[in-house]
């Protein structure tokens, strides 16, 4: 059975960390991932702004990559979102890569989606001491409908408390290239999911995509708050292992 | 209407008619199809099926409409009789030192002795005015009365219909309303009045339908609830049986 | 419109943005609009199914529009009602004015209607010399400072009891204290005499039922019921897609938009119009006018990805659950309708792409909107069909495009993007700072102004994979047999249950 490791290009070149987690916390149950390295970008940034064909070349490169695999684990809920919402819209007008993309929505997962939905696992053995608060993310939770997933498993961990953040459900003011266009409205956006999560005044904030929280990470360093930015498998790596991933 | 307004009404009926099919063409051309002249089969009409069978008897009516209309801001009173209900509006218009009430021409409320219980004030029956002269004493007056129609406990609702026995104004214009309500007339649903509708033959249709559901209400000002914008501020569901 | 309005939507945002008061009243209204929605959607059972209820029987309805608006038209006229139809704002305006004429019409009085602020039939009517007076209270406000609305429900959320005082003490003529209640009250007495006076009532319409030629109109001030009770002609506006086939469709839609809206349960008149008034009735319009409007709605009928719009049932939700909304308020829209529903609207409605300003880009894509639509329109969607239509159309900035070139050019080939990598890793020696990177120059401009950016690690996942995977080789076995198992069964479940589908 070949259980495939989609990276994402963010994970990929800034947090590999992340990616690597994953890796670890699956091989602990006899998951060897494995990784095609003709993988890119899913081909949100251009698709979400309105660039299909560059999307699309971009696109081609994941199909490729996945086309023998049984499953797709991503460490993100945005871009599983992309291959389960958008990619049959944006091969609509090409049935050979529309075959192709509709196989693959089947068998990608975001991975807590994974761990809970097939795996069937909650309770990994972490144990994780620390106040905590969790952001969901917008494209995870609405786009891909992973909402409880993520909570179940952080749940188990031992020792961790949870502390709900207000507002959990409003949008950190990512949004790709919005953040880059539209940067005053996403600067108050960011700035005002940082005061809900500075009230819960949790040590660690967690969440299932890297690009809500380099965004959220990238704030509060301005302001100079010592919160630990966490992805979810990063910190569940940490709790079953004792230590965080160290990459040399 | 004379006859200079007549013409241009014909005028413009004559120039609605013949847009009106290019409107409609229109829209079969641009959904790409013939035009759809034959009644579609409509396979989600109304609520969802098991929504039908959500019934509450008359005692739960009753108190989940109380509880509703008392949280829109409205009050609620139940009289075994409507003598009874008639002798407590006579004590409230006292309370109020109501002037000036309208009441509907409704057999119910014809049927009652207002003259005995409430002497000094003054009472106008709609309907039996000159039409321009009842409206601004209807806009006037301290205290409308009403028989309302229907209630529906779920939203909280009264209904009340025009006729020409039965003013819009009366349920709208004076500071205080007072609709009574026999309590068989209480339903749970909002459908089940609507059924009431569908299908009714135009003759039997009434102009005006009314949906009251509370005090008129406003949060237009920095969010602050004010009562009595241009409706009743103060209404009372009277609920008879 | 007002007069000094910026005219960049970046413009508009920035003015918004600093506007502390705005930014206030715009997050406690809509939270306040939002908490009501929250519980009122949880105490309704079966919310959800309620939603994809509406939305079916609005998806059917506007399948077959052109066989329930002849139904609806029909009917109406049986029932007396002068039916108009009009392809333009400029033609509903004629008609109004042609209306106002034929019934020597000095004033008219309006219950709130977005698709009148759409066609500005307010100006057209002072155009003709006809007063034109808004009832609803935050309509009233906003006609007195000359502004339009900022959202769809509380068109007045960017005033504050202050300024409002301030407007309706020179209308009155006297000093009146900032006191909701006292305010409140000068409008009632006001408009009191403004509608036993009018000669015209002018409403919207939020819905119309086919199978009686009724309108439905919701409100909570009484207002609309004014408006239909006391002067003696009526005209309402309607845009061509407001039909429901029947009343026991309404009971759906009359469960959804208070609720939806603010929490309601229902709002506290829904009144229900069929015609002018019986001859045996004593109020009511004797003459009832009704101008059935298009303005550009049929140019989404066949648009596989914005006939959904036509769903709309203007409740507001969209606009309160949206973040940038929150932050921004409605006039930075600038267009009648705001928020998400405006940022898609407002191109939609008029499709030359060249014209569209840049408020599609105004979203960070959520989807907080549709999670709250009561019909479940994919505002998302179509932001993003919006802008690829703009791309498609030639319409793009040289920056954005030569970026996306770029994009693709090193996203096609994981060659390129494995050196694009090593090259960034070289670049960005020259602008580390204390560890991050803070220069605000090119596309790091905006965003830099509110982050401080991560340097690329020393290696990318893909450089360290081999040493990862030996490392993984080496410290576990096979698979777990009961891993094994639930994968399989899952897959197969899965197979099953596509046939299924099928």
């Amino acid at each position: 059975m070949k259980i495939s490791l989609f990276v994402t290009c963010l994970c990929d070149s800034l947090y590999p960390r992340a990616a690597e987690a994953m890796v670890r916390l699956l091989a602990r149950y006899g998951i060897a991932l494995h990784f095609p390295d003709v993988q890119t970008c899913c081909g949100q940034p251009a698709f979400n702004s309105g660039y299909w064909q560059e999307a699309k070349a971009s696109a081609h490169t994941i199909l490729e990559a996945f086309e023998e695999s049984d499953y797709v684990l991503s460490p993100s809920g945005s871009c599983t979102g992309m291959i389960h919402h958008y990619y049959p819209e944006l091969f609509a007008d090409d049935p050979v890569m529309l075959e192709k993309a509709f196989r693959l929505q089947k068998k990608t997962f975001e991975f807590s989606q994974f761990m809970i939905r097939v795996l069937g696992i909650q309770d990994i053995g972490a144990t994780f001491p620390h106040k905590v608060t969790y952001h969901p993310s917008c494209h995870g939770s609405r786009l891909l409908g992973v909402k409880e997933e993520p909570l179940l498993l952080l749940e188990q961990v031992k020792g961790l408390e949870l502390v709900p953040l207000p507002f959990a459900e409003d949008c950190c003011g990512f949004g790709g290239t919005f953040a880059v266009k539209m940067s005053d409205i996403s600067g108050a956006m960011v700035s005002e999911k940082v005061d809900h999560i500075l009230e819960t005044e949790a040590q660690v904030l967690v969440g299932t995509d890297m690009g809500c929280l380099m965004n959220i990470a990238g704030h509060l360093h301005v302001r100079k708050e010592p919160i630990r930015v966490m992805h979810l498998a990063e910190l569940l790596y940490e709790g079953v292992s004792g230590h965080a991933i160290s990459r040399s | 209407m004379n006859e200079a307004d007549r013409e241009v009404l014909l005028r413009l009926e004559k120039e609605s008619r013949s847009k009106q099919e290019r409107f409609m063409q229109q829209i079969a051309d641009r959904l790409g199809r013939q035009r759809v002249t034959e009644k579609p089969e409509h396979p989600f009409k109304g609520a969802p099926p098991e929504w039908h069978r959500y019934a509450l008897d008359q005692e739960e009516q009753i108190a989940l409409f109380s509880d509703n209309w008392k949280k829109a801001g409205g009050h609620v009173f139940r009289f075994p009789h409507l003598e009874a209900a008639k002798q407590f509006i006579a004590e409230k218009a006292e309370e109020l030192r109501a002037h000036a009430i309208i009441r509907q021409n409704q057999p119910e409320l014809n049927a009652l002795d207002w003259e005995r219980a409430m002497p000094d004030v003054e009472m106008v029956v709609w309907q039996t005015e000159q039409a321009a002269d009842v409206l601004r004493y209807a806009a006037g007056a301290d205290i409308g009365i009403t028989m309302a129609d229907y209630g529906v406990a779920y939203t909280g609702s009264l209904v009340c219909t025009s006729s020409g026995d039965q003013g819009r104004s009366v349920s709208l214009l004076p500071a205080v309303v007072m609709a009574i309500l026999p309590a068989e007339r209480m339903s749970t649903r909002l459908g089940e009045v609507l059924a009431h509708f569908d299908g009714r033959p135009r003759a039997e249709f009434p102009a005006g339908i009314h949906f009251i559901s509370g005090p008129s209400r406003s949060a237009d000002i920095e969010n602050d609830l004010t009562i009595g914008v241009h409706g009743p501020g103060v209404v009372f569901a009277l609920i008879v049986g | 419109m007002r007069s000094a309005d910026p005219s960049t939507v970046q413009e508009r945002v920035r003015h918004a943005l600093s506007d502390e008061f705005l930014r206030n009243a715009v997050k406690f209204t809509t939270e306040r609009l939002r908490a009501g929605k929250q519980a009122a959607s949880e105490e309704h059972p079966n919310w959800e199914e309620w939603r994809e209820r509406a939305r079916q029987i609005r998806l059917h309805t506007i399948a077959h529009l052109d066989y329930y608006l002849q139904e609806f038209v029909e009917n109406a006229r049986a029932n007396g009602v002068h039916v108009h139809f009009a392809d333009t704002a400029e033609e509903a305006a004629a008609l109004t004015l042609e209306i106002a004429r034929l019934r020597g019409a000095r004033s008219v009085v309006k219950s709130k209607s977005m698709v009148s602020e759409e066609l500005h039939i307010n100006q057209a009517l002072e155009g003709a010399g006809v007063e034109a007076v808004e009832t609803d209270l935050g309509e009233y406000i906003i006609q007195l400072a000359k502004e339009p609305p900022s959202h769809i429900i509380i068109p007045a959320i960017h005033k504050n009891r202050y300024q409002i005082a301030e407007l309706l003490s020179k209308e009155a003529g006297e000093e009146l204290p900032p006191d909701t209640t006292a305010l409140a009250g000068f409008v009632r007495r006001k408009l009191r005499e403004k509608f036993l006076e009018a000669d015209i009532g002018m409403t919207g319409c939020n819905f119309a039922i086919a199978e009686s030629g009724s309108i439905v109109l919701f409100e909570n001030e009484g207002n609309a019921r004014m408006v239909t009770t006391v002067p003696k002609t009526q005209i309402t506006l309607m845009g061509m897609e407001r039909i429901v086939p029947t009343w026991a469709d309404l009971e759906v839609m009359a469960t959804l938009l208070p609720r939806s809206a603010t929490g309601q349960k229902l709002t506290v008149y829904m009144s229900g119009i069929s015609g002018p008034r019986r001859a045996e009735d004593r109020d009511g319009p004797e003459q009832m006018h009704l101008i059935i409007v298009d303005n550009g709605r049929s140019l989404q009928l066949g648009d596989p990805h914005f006939q959904e719009l036509l769903n709309c049932i203007r409740c507001g939700a969209c606009l309160n659950a949206c973040p940038v909304y929150r932050h921004i308020g409605g006039h930075a829209y600038g267009s009648t309708y705001s928020g998400p529903i405006g940022a898609v609207l407002k191109p939609a409605l008029n499709k030359n792409v060249a014209e569209w300003d840049d408020i599609a880009n105004a979203s960070s894509l959520c989807g907080a909107c549709y999670e709250a639509c009561p019909v479940k329109i994919p505002l998302h969607d179509m932001l993003v069909y919006l802008r690829q239509r703009k791309v498609e159309q030639g319409e793009r900035s040289r920056e954005e495009s030569t970026g996306m070139k770029g994009f693709r050019y090193v996203m096609s080939s994981h060659k390129r993007y494995g050196r694009a990598l090593r090259w960034a890793r070289v670049m960005q020696k020259l602008l580390l700072q204390d560890g991050v990177i803070k220069v605000r120059i090119g596309p790091l401009k905006g965003w830099n102004s509110y982050r401080h950016t991560t340097p690329l690690p020393k290696k990318s996942f893909r450089e360290g994979w081999q040493a990862l995977e030996q490392d993984i080789q080496r410290e576990h076995g096979g698979m777990d047999e009961r891993v094994r198992e639930r994968l399989r069964r899952y897959l197969e479940g899965q197979e099953k249950g596509s046939k299924g589908d099928e």
